[in-house]
């Protein structure tokens, strides 16, 4: 329940259940889950282009929507080249 | 702007507003609100526009509601969208649960409009 | 930073909202509550395929129906700020420091504060409740 205390202030990877992949600084969350994240950046995967990264700003996710938080690795994710990758997105969660 | 329907049917059962006033200086901030945030008395008698989850969408003119937004509404119409296009199905006269309303907003004031985000927004 | 900071905070400021069905909505913040329900003003709505869009003047959404909310960059240095004077305050008010564990959540301190201390589980809701009467 409060083990996003130690993803505070840290660079986090989000997934949430459109499928979407947000990066950001986790400013704050709450019991539910609800999460701030700042700088956020929102990366879009596709087959035949680079990742692109579209500019969020300060994000409000619904911790109902979130299906994934996880520690960015700083360095490592610096050394990769998103212009590189190529990738099917995520598709939504289906019921 | 259109406070008709007061007293007549304002707020159904000591509605929210009567309930906890007296709190003294409310701070403006990060107030766990107890007090409904919307005033439904202010569209009592006028036309507003009610999205449900699933989709569903109607229009119709709020006689009632209490604090759960359950709502009374008359000359309801539902507007529904097929493939082929848009219509409408009469209703008349109902209830609307709240707990599934998603979305309210007066019809006065709602219209379509070209994309509004062209000019500024596009980079 | 707690969400709903940030929400309350973000009265009268724009915001783009998105729905789970995809819908967004772009507007002024009129009020929210705690279950994150919003009623905006002078608001946008674009469906979810994204090429129809409508005007409203003001709509209610209700909260369990958000995906996210976006806002303005600068409100969050402004909450932190705020949150910062709150603390202080409070520790000024009660006349003795913060020692970490022990602090359950600062009665008499402007709540805001006490919770700021962010000790983990405690006694939360009890805290929360009495620390308002100040």
């Amino acid at each position: 329940m409060s083990g996003l205390q130690g993803y505070v202030d840290q660079r986090v990877l989000l997934i949430l259940q459109d499928g979407r992949a947000i990066v950001g600084v986790m400013a704050g969350y709450d019991q539910k889950s609800n999460v701030v994240l700042s700088d956020s950046k929102e990366r879009v995967y596709s087959p035949d282009e680079g990742v692109e990264e579209i500019p969020l700003g300060l994000y409000l996710v619904k911790g109902d929507q979130i299906v994934l938080i996880g520690e960015l690795d700083e360095a490592l994710d610096q050394s990769v080249d998103l212009a590189t990758i190529r990738a099917e997105p995520l598709p939504p969660i289906r019921y | 702007m259109a406070d008709r329907g007061r007293g007549t049917f304002r707020g159904m059962r000591g509605g929210p507003a009567s309930a906890s006033r007296g709190r003294g200086p409310q701070p403006t901030m990060d107030k766990p609100k107890r007090e409904a945030i919307l005033d439904l008395s202010k569209y009592v008698q006028e036309r507003i526009r009610v999205k449900f989850t699933g989709g569903r969408e109607v229009t119709g003119v709020l006689k009632g509601f209490d604090q759960l937004l359950n709502l009374v509404l008359d000359e309801v119409e539902e507007n529904i969208q097929t493939e082929s296009g848009e219509h409408t199905r009469k209703l008349g006269l109902v209830v609307l649960r709240g707990p599934t309303i998603t979305l309210l907003s007066p019809v006065d004031g709602w219209e379509e409009i070209a994309n509004p985000f062209l000019a500024q927004d596009g980079a | 930073m707690l969400p709903l900071s940030l929400l309350n905070a973000a009265q009268n400021k724009p915001m783009l909202v998105e729905l789970k069905n995809g819908e967004t909505f772009n507007g002024h913040l009129v009020n929210c509550d705690n279950f994150m329900n919003i009623t905006l003003r002078e608001v946008y709505q674009t469906n979810a395929e994204g090429d129809r869009f409508w005007k409203l003047k003001e709509c209610y959404i209700r909260g369990s129906t958000i995906k996210y909310l976006r806002v303005p960059d600068p409100l969050l240095d402004a909450v932190k700020e705020e949150q910062k004077m709150a603390r202080e305050l409070g520790r000024s008010a009660r006349g003795s420091h913060v020692s970490g564990s022990g602090n359950r959540g600062g009665r008499g301190a402007p709540q805001r504060g006490g919770r700021g201390g962010m000790v983990r589980g405690g006694p939360t809701r009890g805290g929360r409740g009495r620390g308002r009467g100040a």
